[in-house]
């Protein structure tokens, strides 16, 4: 299977898919976290640790000065480009910020090509997009088997997750809205007026533990894996997991 | 007063970039400076945090075409200060607004000729006497990619918003880095934003060895007006926020006195 999370900058897609991929894992799944955001920080979200996680990007930069050396492969690439996560998880990051030089795997291939050519039968991806919906409208059947689709209420966030959720359903064949940061009723109010209810939906409260986890470059599995925040992703991968799990 | 001011708002997605830099805009244009709002972002925002009303299609759509060998060029007439005079729009307290073009549900396809026009006209911006006394304020996309692509070769300083979260701190520091290593004279103006308790600000200004410039409490006003997608200067005018962007405001000022 394969899972990617999209939104606007901030919303907080990297908390979503690092949470969701080390759930996945405990559960016993074999995951590739793939960092497909242009400023990869998935890292600091699966418990790598923030320099740890500075360090992956250094390596990507690494083949602008020839200290780094080009692979390409799908299986080479996972492998120099990655690093190992907790849980077991296998974590590569996919983009260069700068100097994309197509026609190499390790350099020129996007984030939509690579999950094409991910194996998804015998693991769990879970991709971290770019911030925006530009992946997203890119996507071609058979590179993602679900889109995650982040918002909070605000009316920023929420514009751009309108047009990811038009984009998304003739792209994928399922598709979840996470409903972030809800403090009350209003909020919640204010993300079903502007999305529309008839969405799977998966409600994420203004989690403390979260926020924490934000400030101390740690995963928020590993800060309080039961404050509610937390535990409504983990629900998350349990519900993932119960379709397409491996055999 | 003639000032020279030519900023570049930068920061990781959610960091606060479009309210600090919307806020400055309209707290700069009260002080009787003009200014220009560049949003090269294309996804919204910087509008609504503006309160300024924009077209549903992009003006500088009409600024370009493609010419010989298909390269996109301005239109006949057309050079980097008409497209702003003719295609920028009005935004609140007489700030005039020029914005690329927003990402729609086929891509950007259909709106390449306002990204190309609008890349064109900060480019060729460096020459124009006509805008010498203005204050330029760009608003960027989230992270560092337009700052690795130049996208604001216009600045002069950078106004880094970084909250006290290592997400944030990180991109800011990658920003930096690529920013300085393309134009070692950069300026940056540090703002920590979103600020709770004591150590946040310094704690950020450790990491990035520079000097705090202003720290932002966290606020209600806000995350209040952003729900109503409002400006905050309209919204929540007695907001620490509108008060810490005037001490903002202050701090370009002294920075940029010739």
């Amino acid at each position: 299977m394969k899972i990617v999370v999209a939104g606007k900058g901030g919303v907080g897609k990297t908390t979503v898919s690092g949470t969701v991929a080390r759930a996945l894992a405990q559960a016993g799944h074999r995951v590739l976290a793939l960092d497909a955001d242009t400023n990869p920080m998935l890292g600091v979200s699966l418990g790598v640790g923030p320099e740890q996680t500075d360090l992956l990007t250094a390596v990507r930069e690494g083949l602008a000065t020839g200290e780094t050396e080009h692979e390409r492969s799908t299986e080479g690439f996972v492998d120099r480009f990655g690093t190992d996560a907790p849980d077991g998880i296998r974590l590569v990051v996919a983009s260069r910020i700068d100097q994309p030089n197509p026609g190499c795997t390790c350099c020129g291939v996007s984030a939509e090509q690579l999950l094409g050519e991910l194996e998804g039968t015998d693991q769990i991806v879970v991709g971290d997009l770019e911030a925006g919906i530009g992946t997203v409208l890119r996507l071609q059947p058979g590179q993602a088997d679900v889109v995650v689709v982040v918002a909070q209420p605000t009316a920023k966030s929420l514009e751009v997750a309108r047009r990811a959720l038009e984009a998304a359903p003739e792209r994928a064949p399922r598709v979840i809205v996470v409903a972030n940061r809800v403090r009350d009723d209003e909020d919640l109010a204010t993300i079903h007026a502007a999305l529309g209810e008839n969405h799977e939906y998966v409600i994420v409260p203004d989690e403390p533990a979260i926020a924490e986890a934000d400030r101390d470059g740690r995963a928020a599995i590993d800060v309080d894996p039961d404050a509610p925040g937390v535990r409504a992703l983990v629900d998350l991968a349990d519900r993932l997991a119960g379709i397409g799990a491996p055999a | 007063m003639l000032v020279d001011m030519r900023l570049a708002v930068v920061g990781k997605g959610g960091a606060g970039k479009s309210v600090i830099a919307a806020t400055l805009a309209r707290t700069l244009a009260r002080r009787g400076h003009r200014v220009l709002a560049l949003d090269s972002d294309p996804l919204p925002g910087l509008s609504l945090s503006l309160g300024a009303d924009v077209p549903a299609e992009p003006p500088l759509l009409a600024a370009a075409e493609r010419g010989e060998n298909n390269r996109w060029r301005f239109i006949h007439g057309v050079g980097p200060v008409r497209a702003i005079q003719r295609y920028a729009t009005d935004a609140p307290d007489g700030v005039r607004l020029l914005q690329i073009g927003k990402v729609t549900r086929e891509g950007m396809a259909p709106v390449m000729a306002a990204t190309q026009a609008f890349y064109m006209t900060i480019h060729g911006l460096g020459r124009a006497a006509t805008f010498h006394d203005w204050v330029i304020l760009g608003d960027l996309p989230a992270g560092p990619r337009q700052t690795a692509f130049d996208w604001a070769p216009y600045a002069e300083r950078y106004v880094l918003v970084v909250e006290p979260t290592w997400q944030s701190m990180l991109t800011a520091r990658r920003i930096t880095r690529i920013a300085r290593a393309a134009r070692a004279e950069v300026e940056m103006s540090l703002v920590v934003n979103k600020v709770a308790g004591e150590q946040d600000a310094p704690r950020v200004a450790d990491f990035l060895d520079l000097p705090v410039a202003v720290a932002v409490p966290v606020d209600e006003g806000v995350r209040s007006a952003e729900r109503a997608g409002a400006a905050l200067l309209d919204h929540a005018p007695d907001s620490p926020v509108v008060r810490a962007v005037e001490r903002l405001a202050d701090h370009l000022e002294g920075s940029s006195i010739h």
